[in-house]
């Protein structure tokens, strides 16, 4: 397989994932928002974070507009110079997609393509001024059929672990991400009302398709320790940490199976984190521990990340050859950072 | 059943839309032969296309259009610096051929492939040609496509033009023309393909009541043309698709084909020449390549040979192939044949090379490298169309009957500085099909060219049945270039005894 082509597959796994997210958490806090029990700005402010995007959104708007609903909204759906905006997000995707059209599948290809068409449509503008629930729902269900479609009509090679890496990788990032700031804002707040509290911890559980699996593991019991437990920890869990983590490291085996192949860094440093995981007890997990924890976490995925890119994508070494010019710019600002 | 004998068979609105169809006076028609007539061999196989009504097409041809538009069949806009895309705009109306004109065309096409390649092995080999007084070595050699640095070279299995695109118009007599040849790297191979899956998916039954022949082999036969020109029968041959990148206009094409081949499609930098041999790199170390089908330049192939600045080439190509290691396809220099003035010497190489009459003639051109030729140009560049021989998507062009006095001056003031780079032609009256107009929901007469795909290696040619119809979209324009408001239809050949 030519690095370049495995660079885009890992991007274009990165770019279909965190737009499932974004589309995610944006029609999550929609639906918390609603219930008007909680200032927008502290509704909309975690997602900005979660996004990666606070310094860039306050130096264009300004602190106070976190707390402006529609212009979160409007920053995380189409725009264009956010690099992690749901438009630019589909537009990367495709962009790598469109690259590699070679190596995806036609129905991987014409459903992404689709959604980035649909964003771009008057249908889908009418759709956003129209409640916006329904294009959340749409940008989330076309995401999730190009990650099916993925595994079921292409080939189960190397092209394929690439992308599920980029996926894992990104999934890793957004779970810790989503519940450390969730985490921290409600430990700074002190102790608020239980029902309140009990609806922003199934708020962030439903922002990473969790609350059902979560209800199964834990009869009902929502608190703050249990949560963070079962987003960093639960090995059944497809989103959690843990799980993310380990599925990354299979992958990465997999590509690098065979003695004298690079990436052997990426693979070792993703193996510690794992170790370390699973040697976590859920009991330590409480107070400060859990920020602790999930920096350490994202830090490790990062450097994991910047292993496999220069081991195994060609990134850094080659970067005289001209392929960056080729790639979306904003790519390097998608990389997982806290 | 009662009223089946009253009723006429097809409602009045159907009967509107073809019925109410007026031919271009002076022109040759694909379809019709007059007002409402179509052709009498047609009127069989077209029976139930013939019938559609105007929604009936106008829905059918949105339907199309989205179709082709989700499934990214599309061309990057080089002035865009966004590199957006647009889709290539497609008439559903076909153009349709008959048994006995492809028949023609088919053996015109594989007579002239095989005058070119006998005019390239002499042009890069003894330069017998130049014996004939009618064909003039300044002429030839003059090209800027000619490459000197190659004479002496054959390639692997001794071919040439493995992939040709030659475009052919139509005169108000009926009789098909070469306006020009591309041997170099032809394009729009994969148009064909995708007009033809949305014309299906769109109108089934009209499709399938014509008896139309297959276009969809195409891939599987030019893999397996690759795969036999590879240097050496050692087994499993590694072929390539060669990309300048996704920003090229044409970026589609080339994943489209590497896709349906189901081989590699690579940029420059993917390659890498160790000693005698090319090699891909891979995330498990170098891999020998054995024929590069590329999509680059003859300029930016190897920056140790031609243009140094070049990002798109593999320094060293050009010496590996020399050494008979790679195949490239098609093989460099062949652009010294397809020169817009060389180009008008083919009816010379047929005669000379096969001692053959030209089955398809070519359009009359004067090379203003030739002095009485030069005269006779500047003196009716209002009738002329008047081609830089270097330029290519309807660029560079005085289109004389429609030009203003200033444009003419400049030609003239171009010509005389630099006759070796025109050429000129009378303008055909290029036949035209009729083509769906939304903005009147009517069909019009609109121009068309044609250009088929001939595919050559050790066992000789094959023609695409069928080809790349380009329309003239514009009333009255005859530049049917996708870059100057063109745009495509779905080729019918027809079935013999269809």
């Amino acid at each position: 397989m030519i690095a370049r082509v495995a660079d885009h597959c890992f991007w274009l796994g990165r770019h279909i994932e965190r737009t499932e997210s974004t589309a995610r958490v944006l029609q999550v806090t929609g639906a918390l928002a609603l219930d008007a029990e909680l200032p927008p700005v502290r509704c909309w402010h975690p997602v900005v974070i979660v996004a990666g995007q606070e310094s860039d959104f306050i130096e264009r708007y300004g602190a106070a507009a976190l707390g402006d609903a529609e212009l979160v909204q409007r920053y995380l759906v189409s725009d264009e110079d956010n690099p992690v905006s749901l438009r630019r997000s589909v537009a990367f995707a495709r962009e790598n997609a469109r690259t590699i059209r070679d190596v995806v599948s036609l129905e991987v290809w014409q459903t992404i393509n689709e959604l980035h068409v649909f964003l771009g449509s008057e249908e889908a503008e009418a759709m956003y001024l129209d409640g916006r629930d329904g294009l959340y729902a749409r940008v989330q269900r076309s995401t999730q059929l190009a990650l099916g479609l993925l595994r079921s009509t292409m080939l189960h090679d190397a092209p394929l672990d690439y992308v599920w890496l980029g996926v894992l990788l990104e999934r890793v990032s957004q779970t810790a991400r989503l519940l450390d700031v969730e985490h921290h804002a409600l430990l700074a707040e002190g102790a608020a009302h239980p029902v309140l509290e009990t609806a922003l911890w199934l708020s962030l559980l439903r922002g990473c398709s969790g609350s059902e699996a979560f209800m199964k593991r834990n009869r009902g019991k929502v608190t703050g320790a249990a949560v963070a437990a079962f987003l960093i920890l639960e090995p059944r869990f497809p989103r959690s940490v843990r799980y993310c983590t380990a599925s990354a490291r299979d992958r990465l085996a997999a590509i690098c199976a065979g003695d004298d192949l690079p990436g052997s860094r990426a693979l070792a440093r993703l193996a510690a984190l794992e170790r370390w995981l699973v040697d976590l007890s859920p009991e330590t997990l409480h107070g400060g521990r859990v920020h602790e924890v999930l920096t350490y976490v994202v830090d490790e995925a990062h450097a994991a990340c910047d292993a496999v890119m220069s081991e195994l994508l060609g990134r850094g070494a080659r970067e005289q050859g001209g392929r960056e010019s080729t790639q979306p710019q904003s790519q390097s600002q998608t990389q997982m950072q806290k | 059943m009662i009223s089946a004998r009253t009723a006429p068979v097809s409602p009045p609105a159907t009967r509107d839309l073809f019925g109410s169809y007026e031919p271009l006076p002076g022109a040759w028609d694909e379809l019709f032969v007059g007002p409402g007539e179509a052709r009498p061999g047609l009127r069989r196989p077209l029976g139930a296309l013939l019938s559609t009504g105007a929604d009936e097409l106008a829905s059918a041809q949105g339907l199309a259009e989205r179709s082709l538009l989700n499934e990214g069949v599309t061309f990057s806009v080089y002035s865009d610096d966004r590199g957006s895309e647009r889709i290539f705009p497609f008439c559903l109306v076909p153009r349709v051929i008959s048994a006995a004109d492809w028949r023609r065309i088919e053996t015109g096409l594989e007579q002239r492939i095989r005058a070119l390649h006998a005019f390239l092995d002499d042009v890069y080999g003894p330069q017998r040609i130049f014996t004939s007084p009618r064909v003039p070595a300044e002429v030839v050699l003059g090209s800027k496509h000619y490459l000197p640095q190659l004479r002496g070279v054959v390639p692997p299995h001794g071919v040439r033009i493995h992939i040709a695109g030659v475009d052919l118009i139509r005169g108000p007599d009926g009789a098909f023309r070469v306006l020009e040849d591309n041997l170099r790297t032809p394009s729009g191979v994969s148009y064909v393909m995708e007009n033809r899956l949305v014309t299906k998916r769109v109108f089934p039954a009209k499709f399938a009541e014509a008896r139309v022949r297959r276009v969809d082999h195409y891939p599987a036969r030019l893999a397996e043309l690759l795969r036999g020109v590879a240097p050496e029968d050692d087994g499993d041959p590694l072929v390539v698709v060669h990309t300048p990148g996704p920003f090229n206009s044409a970026y589609f094409e080339h994943s489209f084909l590497a896709r349906t081949m189901g081989v590699e499609l690579v940029e420059g930098p993917d390659l890498q020449v160790v000693g005698d041999h090319l090699f891909l790199r891979t995330t498990r170390g170098l891999r020998r390549v054995h024929v590069v089908y590329r999509r680059v330049d003859d300029a930016f192939l190897d920056p140790e040979v031609f243009r140094p600045d070049s990002m798109l080439g593999v320094p060293g190509l050009m010496r590996v192939w020399a050494a008979g290691n790679v195949t490239i396809t098609n093989a460099p220099g062949n652009g010294v044949a397809d020169d817009k003035a060389v180009c008008a010497l083919v009816p010379e190489m047929v005669r000379f090379y096969l001692g053959e009459e030209p089955i398809i003639a070519d359009v009359p051109t004067f090379i203003c490298a030739r002095d009485d030729d030069r005269q006779y140009v500047l003196e009716h560049l209002g009738e002329l169309v008047v081609k830089a021989v270097d330029e290519a998507g309807g660029y560079g062009m005085l289109m004389g009957p429609q030009s203003t006095a200033a444009e003419r001056e400049e030609f003239r003031r171009r010509i005389l500085a630099e006759p070796r780079r025109y050429v000129a032609q009378h303008r055909v009256e290029l036949s035209t099909c009729p083509t769906w107009d939304p903005a009147r929901r009517v069909l019009a007469p609109r121009r068309v060219d044609l250009r088929p795909f001939i595919l050559t290696g050790r066992d000789g040619s094959w023609v695409l049945p069928g080809g790349l119809t380009r329309v003239a979209l514009r009333e009255g324009s005859y530049v049917v270039n996708s870059s100057q408001g063109g745009g495509s239809k779905d080729t019918w050949v027809l079935q013999e005894g269809a």
